[in-house]
């Protein structure tokens, strides 16, 4: 009876940091562009995510001045939903895993 | 005392009314089609690069996957958005919230196409319209008539603004 031979196979090793990554959540981006008029960017904030006028105006200001504001966060199914919207409305929106 | 109506005004009903002269829907009528013959051509124009951004700034694989799901989606979007605006400015009637939403997005999407042809900047946000072509009487005939299109550019851009401007007051009342 022949012997059931075992072949040595290559073993992928995961990548700890993918890993890692997945299990963050992802963050929805606003960035700054000089044609969006700030009223109109405070009114999709309000209007998207419900915030306050206040909330809204402080993000729509670090927009402006700092050039990027976090608009909201969750998985990465809500956050391409959000970033889709963003687009929608002609906001410059990108997502990315939260680094923090 | 007269109060000064805006060009877009919210009802008491919650509908919005449009009021602007004959020959302002004219041109907004013209240049929204165009835009939709634009996007119906073409979405790879550099003109039209800001209504298709990335989604994924750091991870270009990521970004080539979502386009290829989402580009069709958001371009079916802003076509319909398109001809909502269309009847929004061919008729007389009161309009809904959801239509005066299409009409403001449409109107953005204008305004964005036209301030990336114009390579707006930062700086040019407070520049205003009378201040572009005060030197045209030294400039050759090529050059003016280059001054004079960028003029109409900029009456074009600041005219947008000003009527996204009422209709985003508008709109916030209903907020």
């Amino acid at each position: 009876m022949a012997r059931a031979s075992v072949q040595p196979s290559q073993v992928i090793e995961p990548d700890v940091d993918d890993a890692t990554k997945s299990d963050k959540p992802w963050i929805v981006i606003v960035w700054n562009d000089p044609i969006n008029l700030m009223s109109y960017v405070t009114f999709v904030f309000q209007k998207l995510f419900g915030y306050s006028l206040e909330k809204a105006t402080e993000l729509m200001l670090d927009v402006h001045h700092k050039g990027r504001a976090v608009v909201s966060n969750g998985s990465r199914e809500r956050a391409e939903f959000d970033v889709y919207r963003l687009h929608e409305h002609g906001l410059w929106a990108t997502m990315e895993h939260e680094t923090s | 005392m007269k109060v000064n109506k805006g060009p877009v005004v919210r009802t008491k009903h919650g509908t919005y009314k449009l009021a602007l002269p004959k020959e302002h829907c004219e041109v907004l009528m013209h240049l929204i089609s165009e835009l939709r013959d634009s996007l119906l051509n073409t979405t790879d124009d550099a003109s039209l690069r800001r209504l298709f951004p990335t989604a994924y700034h750091n991870d270009a694989k990521k970004d080539a996957e979502y386009q290829r799901l989402m580009r069709d989606e958001l371009l079916a979007s802003r076509l319909s958005s398109i001809e909502t605006a269309l009847n929004v400015i061919g008729t007389n009637n009161e309009h809904s919230e959801s239509e005066i939403d299409a009409f403001a997005r449409s109107i953005n999407s204008l305004r964005l196409v036209i301030g990336t042809t114009m390579d707006i900047a930062e700086s040019d946000s407070s520049q205003s319209s009378d201040s572009s072509a005060d030197d045209s009487n030294i400039l050759d005939s090529k050059q003016t008539e280059l001054a004079e299109q960028q003029l109409v550019q900029r009456e074009l851009y600041d005219y947008l603004g000003w009527l996204l401007e009422w209709t985003v007051g508008a709109q916030s009342q209903g907020l």
